[in-house]
């Protein structure tokens, strides 16, 4: 029911576009919430079609994305109106995402979500915007076929797509996932498939970086995680070797990649590069019964703060074109709330506590020690004390720092709404724990 | 009130005062003083209720996760409770020596904002909990320094949040480590369980602990952050944030790794001499009187390091001493430091000169607190060192006496300075300058002087705390 009603306003929403964009929105949020209570009630995909099933941690993580890409939609301004839809769209297809327990349906699914995500980063305006949007696109098909080949030679050596009884020690299976993961590191941003990213994340529209980057990229992280959990557990080794590093030379390259940025909208981009690398930690983990809490829980509290950080941004270059450092000088005399808000949630991006930042990176590292790897553990605690050198510096050039002018902006009222769900979001899992593990591990 | 609502209540209500008194700034003055005097009273009420045998008066238990054995337990024994009563009494102090601050509103919630973790801090026994209210202290820090700091303030607010963080993280592998062994967050527990590969978790704690006090190659940050930050806050960072270390080090080292502690005692001695003897010499190179009260806080700390290292009653009860003597010696001498250079806008001592024909109030207190900081009998600075020497003469025999060094050096550099700056011909700048202080850091002077000589005569209540927070040692 969840996915009619969301597909129904998704087709429903363009119809409103150019006559009253406040009821595009508001039906958009009616379907998120009516797509929340059905989920609530139980009733999902699975209730139809027997590859989807529903459980916990699953519902957790479709109410944090629902709630997200309402506030998403209450920010949006008329010149983002096209996202609307889309985001209606993609949040059917991220429910079925999330749910699924078939590898076929999961590639499938997984190209659906590449597709919205072209559509999303369409919305040019200009030659960077196009830029951007190319870049993406053509990263995102060099992907799709890497995982198509991967999954053609997984799918000799086995009889059934279902995660339980899959056929995870065939002859090609290594090599075969291996592939696959190279397709699926492109959309994580791993160095060194995130060059796309950088350009694509920074130079789109923000707001549907935000989603790009903030939504998009949990959403997979959870479902890969889930698709891949049986492979992963067979190969311990290679799983190790292989997401440790790919962990390590992601995180140290994008953190130092930020700090030489001067454009704020860049910084973000390999922000988020960055925490790719800290997310696969757990991945490297699978064997800590911690591993699959670890990741939930990153993509719970990295889907609030990313998104709301780009939001913000948006903001403030649609009213005062801010696109580099000495642009946000003295910020908290012209935008108090943007820069309180921008604050929080940059603190939470640099893991400081009672954030939702902290407890997801003491989590998910957490699973790293649980299965022996605290070396590497550490590596990736010293480069988020790294990251910390360039929030700290937006920080410093928001409330440290002289205002060139005078000019104050104001939030509007639907872009305050949907930063305080984000908020709200951030402080709650930084505090509250109980949540996440219950979903995924029964006492 | 709830225990736990004294850790969240400031943390989140804090922008609420901003936003309120924005109109009119000079309340929130009063409501961090208020709010302060009612933390005191909270810890006083605490200190009443401690068990007499020792031990942890429990508070409570909070956001409860079984699945990671992970929730806010708040208990607290002497220990705890001297730190609490300090931190409250330093805060009420540092309300009256800002009490003429530039943008109050945003000050004073900052403030009132750091007080909820820096309690939480002292409050908890669970160790995660303690990592995540450690780190969340820089935060306030970080604004307080980096916005009503002197000239560098943006360069040292910046260097003390990533020193301070960096190292922070090698404390986290610790803990993690500790619960991947034991299975407990909680400290209590994990005292109960045996450990068995502590020396990694050890030097991984320890490396945390050390940057905060800090000992000799981890010092840097401080005599940047110290210097730069505005004189009421310095006191809050070498009074609460240095103590913090030490807390630590006492809590998560001596109390629950005794055995490796003792291992690698010796070390730890050997960075607390260094550290006391270096920063001394530095301190008396120095010319610039604020950096020079930083490096004598850093000595100072160095002789805890040397006390907490013998692993003894006498000599955690002697860095129990030292902690709060230190805190409220250096306090004074940073306060007169900072409103020297506000006065006459120059850091300098052999600019200075003559202060006590134009001053003469400051300057006596200054000379108070800084013959208190070389270990004049009769204030806190005499009990803390004697203590620290004795205890150490027992511990490591009698070639230790060196470190009666460290009370010559700082003779020295005091001496010296009060030579230069306060006494000594009158310097032109000091002659054109008109000096005044406001009548709440005149109070704020006052009752820290009084405080330095009523427990240098009378040591016995900060003992008597030691006796209730020492006892797993035996007791005097």
């Amino acid at each position: 029911m969840s996915f009619i009603v969301l597909i129904a306003a998704g087709l429903l929403v363009p119809v409103f576009y150019r006559s009253n964009i406040f009821i595009a929105k508001m039906i958009a949020v009616a379907a998120f919430i009516v797509a929340a209570y059905f989920i609530y009630t139980g009733q999902s995909l699975n209730s139809v079609f027997s590859y989807f099933v529903m459980d916990d941690a699953t519902r957790l993580m479709e109410f944090v994305l629902l709630a997200t890409l309402a506030a998403v939609s209450l920010s949006l301004t008329g010149f983002e109106r096209p996202l609307i839809a889309q985001m209606l769209f993609l949040a059917g297809a991220s429910l079925a995402f999330l749910e699924t327990n078939n590898f076929f349906m999961y590639i499938v699914l997984f190209e659906v979500i590449a597709i919205i995500s072209y559509i999303l980063v369409a919305n040019i305006r200009n030659f960077y915007n196009a830029e951007g949007a190319i870049k993406a696109f053509i990263a995102g098909a060099v992907a799709s076929g890497i995982i198509l080949f991967g999954f053609a030679l997984f799918s000799f050596t086995t009889d059934s797509f279902n995660y339980t009884d899959m056929n995870v020690s065939g002859k090609f299976t290594l090599i075969a996932v291996a592939i696959m993961l190279a397709g699926i590191f492109y959309k994580l941003t791993v160095v060194p498939m995130h060059g796309w990213a950088a350009d694509a994340y920074s130079q789109v529209n923000h707001a549907a970086a935000a989603i790009l980057s903030g939504v998009i990229k949990s959403v997979v992280l959870v479902a890969t995680f889930k698709a891949f959990y049986k492979f992963l557990v067979v190969y311990p080794l290679a799983t190790v070797l292989i997401f440790s590093f790919f962990a390590i030379l992601t995180m140290t390259l994008a953190n130092f990649m930020a700090l030489w940025q001067k454009r704020i909208s860049k910084i973000l981009a390999y922000s988020s590069i960055a925490h790719s690398g800290y997310a696969l930690i757990p991945f490297a983990a699978v064997a800590s019964v911690y591993s699959y809490s670890g990741i939930l829980y990153y993509a719970i509290a990295y889907i609030f703060m990313q998104t709301s950080v780009f939001l913000i941004l948006n903001d403030l270059r649609r009213e005062l074109g801010v696109k580099y450092l000495e642009d946000i000088k003295g910020l908290y005399k012209k935008a108090p709330l943007h820069s309180l808000i921008f604050t929080v949630q940059l603190f939470s991006l640099a893991g400081i506590p009672l954030l939702a930042g902290f407890l997801s990176k003491a989590v998910a590292f957490y699973a790293g020690v649980d299965a022996g790897l605290w070396w590497i553990v550490l590596i990736a605690l010293l480069n988020s004390a790294l990251a910390v050198g360039y929030y700290v510096w937006i920080i410093k050039h928001i409330y440290f720092d002289e205002p060139n002018n005078n000019v104050t902006i104001n939030m509007s009222q639907g872009s305050l709404i949907g930063q305080l769900i984000l908020l709200a979001g951030t402080v709650y899992f930084g505090i509250v724990a109980s949540d996440v593990f219950s979903a995924t591990i029964s006492l | 009130m709830v225990a736990v609502d004294i850790i969240f209540a400031p943390i989140f209500l804090s922008a609420l005062v901003y936003f309120m008194t924005k109109g009119a700034q000079h309340i929130a003055k009063y409501i961090a003083l208020g709010w302060f005097v009612i933390l005191f009273f909270i810890a006083f009420n605490w200190y009443n209720q401690l068990p007499a045998d020792g031990g942890f008066l429990f508070l409570g238990n909070y956001l409860s996760v079984p699945q990671f054995g992970f929730e806010l337990t708040l208990q607290i024994d002497a220990l705890s409770v001297a730190m609490l009563l300090l931190t409250a009494a330093l805060l009420i102090l540092v309300v009256f020596t800002s009490w003429n601050e530039k943008k109050p509103a945003a000050y004073f919630s900052l403030l009132i904002m750091f007080s909820g973790p820096i309690f939480g801090v002292f409050m908890t026994t669970n160790v995660l909990w303690f990592f995540m209210f450690w780190e969340l202290t820089l935060v306030p820090m970080l604004f307080l320094v980096g916005i009503w700091g002197a000239e560098e303030r943006v360069y040292a607010a910046v260097k003390f949040f990533l020193y301070t963080h960096v190292f922070a993280m090698f404390m986290f592998v610790g803990f993690f480590l500790l619960y991947k062994q034991t299975g407990y967050w909680d400290l209590t527990l994990i005292k109960e369980t045996a450990l068995a590969t502590p020396a990694l978790i050890w030097w991984l704690m320890f490396l945390g602990f050390a940057a905060k006090l800090p000992v000799f190659p981890f010092h840097t940050w401080l005599p940047d952050a110290h210097v730069q930050a505005p004189s009421s806050i310095s006191v809050l960072l070498a009074g609460v944030l240095l103590k913090m270390g030490a807390y630590g080090l006492i809590r998560f080292t001596v109390e629950l790794m005794p055995v490796t502690t003792l291992q690698f005692a010796k070390w730890m001695l050997i960075i607390g001499l260094i550290t006391t003897l270096y920063a001394g010499f530095l301190a008396i190179y120095e010319r610039h009187i604020k950096k020079m009260v930083a490096y004598s806080s850093i000595s100072h700390m160095g002789l805890v390091v040397v006390a907490i290292s013998t692993m003894t009653y006498d000599g955690l009860s002697a860095a129990l001493f030292e902690m709060i003597g230190h805190a409220l010696v250096i306090s004074p001498l940073f306060l007169i430091a900072g409103w020297l250079h506000h006065q006459t806008h120059t850091w300098y001592m052999d600019e200075m000169g003559g202060i006590m024909k134009k001053a003469p109030y400051a300057a006596a207190i200054f000379i108070l607190a800084g013959m208190a900081a070389l270990g004049l009998p009769g204030t806190m600075g005499f009990v803390g060192e004697l203590t620290i020497i004795i205890s150490a003469v027992k511990a490591y025999g009698w070639w230790i006496a060196v470190i009666a060094l460290a009370g010559l050096i700082s003779a020295g550099y005091i001496i010296w300075a009060v030579r230069r700056a306060i006494h000594g011909p009158m310097s032109p700048i000091v002659e054109k300058t008109a000096f005044t202080m406001s009548l709440p850091e005149k109070f704020a002077l006052g009752i820290y002087a009084f405080l330095i000589v009523y427990f240098g005569i009378n040591p016995q209540p900060i003992f008597d705390l030691a006796n209730k927070a020492f006892s797993f040692f035996g007791g005097m």
